[in-house]
Order: structure tokens, then sequence, then C-alpha cells
């Protein structure tokens, strides 16, 4: 079972590695250690001290703060209890248009919003677009991710 | 009861009570290396079954663009282990065995050395009636110890419109020939009247009948090659180690699953657009909803539950049950379980619920299944999206990428250049573009999810095939879904009518009306799909004066080349779904590939990567300024960094400015939904899921706080 030093699992978690190393790691068996070295990697590239629990997407990860276990962003933005969905205490900016959605996809590009609207949710604190739906107009907002942290 | 069902229902009844294919792994813990070194040789016998067919086959499917699938089953009907290529069927040709043993073949039909049996039927064994299977049962000593199995994709049905995916079907009878489990060769030799049937029912029987004999010459060969095998190794031997093999995979996948995977309970949906109100069809328009939750518990469990799946419909785009597993299964192979073996023991190792008389499981076999995309889309969308996730939590970065796109594409039929009556397919359908990594950008036009080894086929091929000329093939600017990692771009193609006295086109598949490859964690959903014909051209004119010819769609999509070259009627912007009808000569017509969805948020691109996208041509600039918010001379593509840098931060102040909260934005949506204010489609599809599934229509109502009698969304 191959073992990475943390510099090398670094660079590609940050997309610093040439395509044929991230091959190479891709078809060689998993090393056990990863989530240890991530979330070591992750802790230091955060400015803020609380213990980081699960790496939840981009920018936002699951936090223990003074005994609770909350989804916080890189940016230090606090979006409440992880077994809420942390999209219900975000912004969002919704393109229902054709106008709307044509200064992402031009011309045929894009959807009829009719059928289907581009929902953008951003960090309140520092502006990041966290995720992107294209749903239906009056789909419930989509919880991606519960991690089982062992508890209800 | 014959002895083969009562093999059937045995292993059925020993997974459903005790929980496991074989109690042990004897063999294995005996002699690993010699137990390995068997599977190696079985895997040979598939793959040399597999290059025997693609050398017989005529075929451009089959031959070119590799749409095929050879494997070695148990004699219950599971498979052992398989080529790669079109990997639904890792399932698919095993239920078609056994179907035919759970009735009765063995005693009505009679199951001897040098049968061969057909099957196309997407509801006994199959995807749509393109994918054709045979099957040859192996007998060492008298005993039936395997079957030897191979599918390949023949791309004329003798449907209601050439090509094999007819986009105006509404039942399976404008599917073409359907012929469910058909033993079509005895003692080696195949029967004329069969051969009969299939030439007075197809516009090319050549691709049919030559595949059929490819086909048989691949499972002959495996089946010989496996009898040489049990020689070597002894037939208990043999017999243990094919059933070890199933075993040790299930085993095998649990445990990978609970070591790369995060436990926990995942959501992901997606929608596919059945657009047939603007075509010469008596029928209208569908939305059809994809939603999957997956959980992963901490001992490496998988469960997938569909529950909340539109309704089947009058139109080609339904999947057969088997179909829509296949597919889920197909995506598992790649996505998680590619370094297992290549069999049944995947698809046993994960529980599945696609609940019944929903689009991906119909309740009657009289669904259309041609356009199988939305049992394609569990697989590609949902399942993508759901494990990327999974593995994101876990750490393995370089296993997550956003979901992987639909294969529209285009069929033609009528008089070929040299004369014949024919019927065919185009293969750049397999290779859109694949969706975007967390730590680099997907695949351009390489890959497509349904065969990670297809090949687009060379154009040469195609013009020798069918009556029309490529003007270009080209990347599809700007496809691929945008984010800090893009999806790859699709490839796009245009071509004109020549050297035909008749020529009829269509094309196939959904994605014009929405986004079918989602993106994740900030990047976006790839570009929707569409077509576009110019007729009564003056293309003719414009090559005998070797003037400029469209080659490609260029930068802008609202006016792309052909418009800027050519005097013609123009049909911009159509609908994918496009039901086929005459062409006349040097008339073009341009189709493209999706792309895969991004990944991340796209202004946190390197702008470096977005440079090299421009020179590429991969992007425009339009989309380099106002989606990666990157300052970059077009003609010397130099970066001013410190623009960029004030360009991104001016994005995210503005993201600010306009964005609302969302508990605000649920409120005035709540308001909507209670009076009825949703647009005419959308309703539709709510209200039939909100019927169909408690699930979905109690959680509709607990996320918008609707009263419990709230089960319709009011006119």
């Amino acid at each position: 079972m191959p073992e990475y030093p943390k510099d090398l699992i670094k660079d590609l978690i940050e997309g610093g590695l040439s395509s044929e190393r991230v091959f190479e790691i891709q078809k060689a068996e998993k090393d056990k250690d990863r989530l240890e070295k991530v979330l070591e990697i992750e802790q230091e590239r955060v400015p803020w001290k609380e213990k980081i629990l699960v790496p939840l997407q981009e920018h936002l990860y699951v936090v223990e703060k003074e005994g609770k276990k909350i989804v916080k962003c890189s940016c230090g933005y606090e979006f409440g209890d992880y077994r809420e969905n942390w999209k219900l205490n975000a912004g969002v900016y919704v393109r229902d248009t054709e106008e709307k959605l044509d200064e992402i996809y031009r011309g045929p590009r894009k959807c009829d919003p009719e059928w289907q609207i581009i929902r953008e949710f951003y960090c309140p604190g520092c502006g990041a677009q966290l995720e992107v739906e294209a749903v239906p107009p009056g789909y419930p907002i989509i919880f991606d991710f519960l991690p089982d942290l062992g508890e209800e | 009861m014959g002895k083969y069902k009562e093999m059937v229902l045995e292993t059925k009844e020993r997974l459903e009570k005790l929980g496991y294919y074989k109690k042990d792994l004897r063999r294995k813990e005996e002699d690993p290396v010699k137990f390995e070194v068997l599977y190696t040789k079985l895997v040979q016998c598939v793959l040399t079954a597999r290059e025997t067919a693609t050398l017989i086959s005529a075929n451009p499917v089959t031959r070119e663009a590799g749409d095929t699938v050879f494997g070695l089953y148990t004699p219950e009907g599971d498979s052992i282990c398989l080529t790669a290529g079109v990997l639904v069927h890792v399932h698919t040709t095993g239920l078609f065995i056994k179907w035919m043993l759970e009735h009765d073949y063995e005693e009505k039909m009679g199951i001897k050395e040098g049968d061969y049996f057909f099957n196309n039927d997407s509801y006994i064994g199959g995807a749509h009636s393109n994918d054709q299977n045979i099957v040859t049962p192996i007998f060492y000593k008298g005993e039936l110890v395997g079957w030897a199995g191979g599918m390949t994709h023949v791309p004329e049905t003798g449907a209601t419109e050439p090509g094999g995916f007819p986009s105006s079907a509404i039942s399976r009878f404008d599917e073409g020939l359907y012929i469910p489990c058909m033993k079509i060769a005895e003692d080696e030799k195949v029967r004329p009247d069969l051969d009969l049937l299939v030439e007075r029912n197809v516009r090319m029987p050549v691709y049919w009948l030559l595949d059929n004999r490819a086909k048989m010459a691949g499972v002959r060969i495996m089946r010989e090659r496996v009898k040489s095998l049990i020689d070597e190794y002894g037939a208990d031997y043999f017999k243990d180690a094919v059933h070890e093999y199933i075993e040790d995979t299930i085993r095998a996948t649990k445990e990978k699953a609970r070591r790369v995977l995060f436990p926990g309970k995942y959501r992901a949906v997606a929608f596919y657009d059945v657009t047939l109100a603007s075509q010469p069809v008596r029928a209208g328009d569908t939305l059809e909803h994809l939603p999957l939750e997956m959980t992963v518990d901490k001992k490496g469990n998988i469960t997938l539950d569909f529950d909340g799946l539109s309704s089947p419909g009058q139109h080609p785009a339904n999947s057969s049950h088997m179909c829509s597993e296949g597919n889920v299964f197909c995506a598992f192979l790649q996505n998680l379980f590619y370094d297992s073996r290549y069999n049944e023991g995947t698809a046993i190792a994960v529980d599945m619920n696609i609940p019944l008389g929903t689009v991906c499981n119909p309740e009657n076999i009289f669904y259309a299944t041609n356009m199988w995309m939305p049992g394609y889309m569990l697989g590609s969308a949902c399942w993508c999206n759901a494990v990327a996730r999974a593995y994101y939590a876990r750490g393995y970065r370089e296993e997550v990428h956003a979901s992987n796109p639909i294969p529209p594409g285009t069929t033609s039929g009528g008089t070929d250049q040299y004369g014949r009556q024919f019927g065919g397919l185009y293969t750049e359908c397999t290779c859109p573009g694949q969706g975007a990594l967390a730590i680099m950008d997907g695949l351009d036009y390489a890959y497509a999810h349904f065969n990670p080894e297809a090949d687009m086929a060379d154009v040469e091929a195609l013009e020798q095939q069918y009556p029309a000329v490529y003007l270009g093939r080209s990347i599809h600017i700007d496809s691929g879904g945008f984010g800090k990692y893009r999806g790859g771009n699709g490839n796009l193609t245009l071509r004109f009518v020549e050297n035909t006295p008749f020529l009829q086109m269509g094309s196939f598949a959904g994605g014009t009306r929405v986004h079918t490859t989602p993106g994740i964690m900030g990047g976006y959903p790839s570009a929707t799909e569409y077509k576009n014909i110019a007729r009564n051209t003056n293309l003719k004119e414009l090559i005998d004066k070797k003037a400029p010819l469209p080659h490609r769609e260029g930068a802008d999509p609202s006016n792309p080349e052909m418009m800027q070259l050519l005097k013609a009627d123009f049909e911009f912007g159509l609908d994918v779904n496009y039901v086929s009808r005459e062409i006349k000569k040097y008339s073009i017509y341009q189709h493209q590939l999706l792309g895969g969805g991004g990944f991340g948020d796209p202004i946190e691109r390197d702008p470096k990567l977005v440079a090299r996208d421009l020179e590429d041509e991969s992007i425009t600039l339009r989309t380099a300024k106002a989606i990666y918010c990157v300052d970059i001379d077009p003609e010397t593509l130099e970066i001013d960094y410190e623009k960029t840098e004030k360009l991104r931060e001016e994005m995210r102040e503005a993201r600010k400015k306009r964005m609302i909260p969302v508990k605000e934005y649920i409120k005035h949506e709540r308001e909507k939904i209670s009076k009825g204010n949703i647009p005419k489609i959308s309703k539709e599809m709510y209200n039939d899921v909100l019927a169909k599934s408690e699930k979905f229509a109690k959680e509709f109502r607990e996320f918008w706080n609707l009263p419990d009698d709230f089960v319709k969304i009011p006119e």
C-alpha cells in the first residue's frame, strides 16, 4: 500500500501535479492515511482555529466549535449545525430569465427557464460560489451531503 | 423443473436468505496465484472473442467505435469476467440467460452445444433494440459449465426512422424488429429463415447479419478456449473458481467502499427533457425527474434509492429496469470499482431501489426504450455527483469528478452513394466531454460514460459508409461546464449531403431545454445541446468558386460560420430530439456533443489555464472575461494579474449585492407554489411525482411548509 508525503498530497489537492503523476496515484491502491493528511493540510490552509472534522466541499468544512459541530467557510463565515442544509443560511442568485441565463450560456446554449432555472449559492461572508443547482422552478433546495458522524 | 432453472432459483435464494454468493473462497485461499492466473486467462478469452468479432463486423459502430462487450457467464447466467466496452451489459446479458432458464428453455427449446441464442429485447436483457446479444452454452463432458456471450450495437433495426434511434417513437412498436430469446443457430449453423426475417425487416441487413456472424465467431472461440482451460485446470476447480470470482468481487467492492468513501447520506438530482411537441408527432413534451439518495454506511454498504422518479411515457425516453441498473453498474465500474473484477459481484454488492412504474422501470413492455437516457443519467449524472462528494470528504480528490454528459447522436438513411438502401448512425456521439475533476479539467471530446473505450471513428470511415461529406470536425467551444476546473468540451461536426438521390436525417436525445450535466461545488452545468441546419444552400456555387466554406460554428453560436458564409434557409437552435426527415443535396447539418460538468468556483480558475483555453479555442474571449474574470490580451494572451484579481474581487462583491438570503427566497417561492404560479411543464412534472412517490411528496411538503393535504400544485 503506498504512502505519500504530505507535500505531495498538498500538491495533488491544489492541482499542482502533472496528469501523468495523477494517473499513477489514481491507478495505485489508495493510501490509508489520506484523510488524516488532508485534514492537516486543510487545517493549515484556513485562518481560524476550530478543528476540522470533515472537508465537506470546496470552501466548506464541518468543524468542532464549543462542543457543537457546525459548517464553516474557509473565510470564517459560519452556517450553523451541520445536520441542517448549509444552503439555508447562504445567499442565492436565481437565473430565471433568458437575459440572466445568457450571461453564462450564450445564444441557444442555455436552458428554457420554463423548464429549468439556475440557482447560484454564495457564501455571505466572502462571496465564493459554493454550489450551482440546475432545477425546475419550484424545486426544493437540495441537501447534497449529510456526513455520518456517528450521531442521530 | 429443469435442473438449470433450479440452479438459478437456488442462487437467488442463497443470496436472499444467507446473504452470500459462495460461502467460502477455498480455491483462492489454497493457491491465490493459481486462482489469479486462471482469471487472467479467462480475461484473455473474452478479449480474444471481442477482437475477433470486431474484425469480422462491417458495422462502423462495432468496428470503428467499439460499442461492444463480450463476457463469460456461469451456468446460471452471472457474469464472471467481461471485456471493457459497453459496461451496461455487465448485468443485462446475464439476465437474458436467466430469463431463458427461468422460462424453461431447457425443456421447451433444448439447450445443447452448438446452439446460439439471440436477444435484443430491452425488457429481457438489454438496453434498447440496437444492443444485440448472442450467447452460446459451454458444455464440458455433457455438463453445462457456463455461457459465452457477446453484444454489439447494430445501427439499423427497421424502426419507423432509420438509424436505430427513432425520436418519434411513442411505443415499442415504433422501434423496429425485436427478437426476444430466439435460437438462431443449431449445430453451429445459422437458420436461414431467421436471416430472412432480418433481411426483409431492416434497411441495412448486412450490419445485423454480419454482426450475428461476428458475435458467433467470437463466442465460439471463447467457448473452445474455456474448454481447453478446463482440460488444464479440471472441471471441479473451474466450477469452484468461477463462483469464487463473483463472491470475491462482492467482498472486495464492499471493502473498497468502506475504505474510500465517507459514510453519510448523499442527494443528487438530474432532469431530462423529452421534446416531441416541436416534432411531427402527435405527442407532447415531458420533463423527467431523476433523483438519487445514496447512503454509505461505515461497513461499506451502499444503498441507492431512486424513489421519486417520473412516470414512464408515450415517448422514446424510457429505460427498462435492467438497463437502468446496468447503467448504474457501468458507473460503479468506472468511478469506484475500476480495480475490481468486472463481473456480477459488483451488481450484487450494492442495494438499489428503482421503483416499478417509473421512467426507469416501466410497468409494462409497451413503453419505448430506445432513448434510455433517463437510466443512463442515474449513473452519469446522479451517481457521479453523489460519489464525488463521498470521495472528496475522504480526501481522495483525484477521484472526484463532476457528472458526465448524455450522448446525443445523428442518424441518417435513404439511398447511399452505392445506390443501396441504408440506415445508419454517426458515431461522434461516443465522444462527448468528461466531467471536471477536483484537481484538473475533464477530457475534451474523448469520453463516453456508457463506453469508456469508445472511439468516435475516422471521418474517412464514416464518409465511406454514408452519403455525406464532412466540412469539419472541431472542438465545441464553451460546451464544457465552467468552473475552477472545467468540464471537457464536446465535439462539433458540420456535414453536407452529397451523392444521394434521397437522404433523410434525424437526431436523438435531449438536453436542449434543460442542462442535463450538473456541475459540482460551484461549477456550472455544461451548455445545452441544439441542432442547426442550412437548407437550399449555395454551397455548390461556393465550392465551384473555391470560396471560403464553413467548417465550424465559431465563437458566437447566435451567428455561426455557416450563416456568415452561406445563402440558405437556416433552421437554428432546433431540439436535438429531431425526427428524421428528408434533407436535400448540399444541405448542411451541424451536430454537437455536450461537455462535462464543471467543478468549483470559476473565478478561482488559474488564469494560465484560461489563456491556454483561449489558445486551444476551447473557450471564447467573452467567457474568459465574463465568467473567469481574467484580464487578458486577446492577441498576445498576456494576463494582467493585478487587474484580474481586481475583476475577481468585484465579482465577489457583485454576488454579495445581487444575492438574497435563501430563507427569504424560500418564502417567495412557497407563495408561488401554493398558488400554482409555476410554468406548466414543471408543474406537470411535480404533479406526476407528487402522486407517485409518497417519499417525494412528504419531503416536498415539508420543505415548502405546505399542509398535509397538499397533493397537487393548483392550476
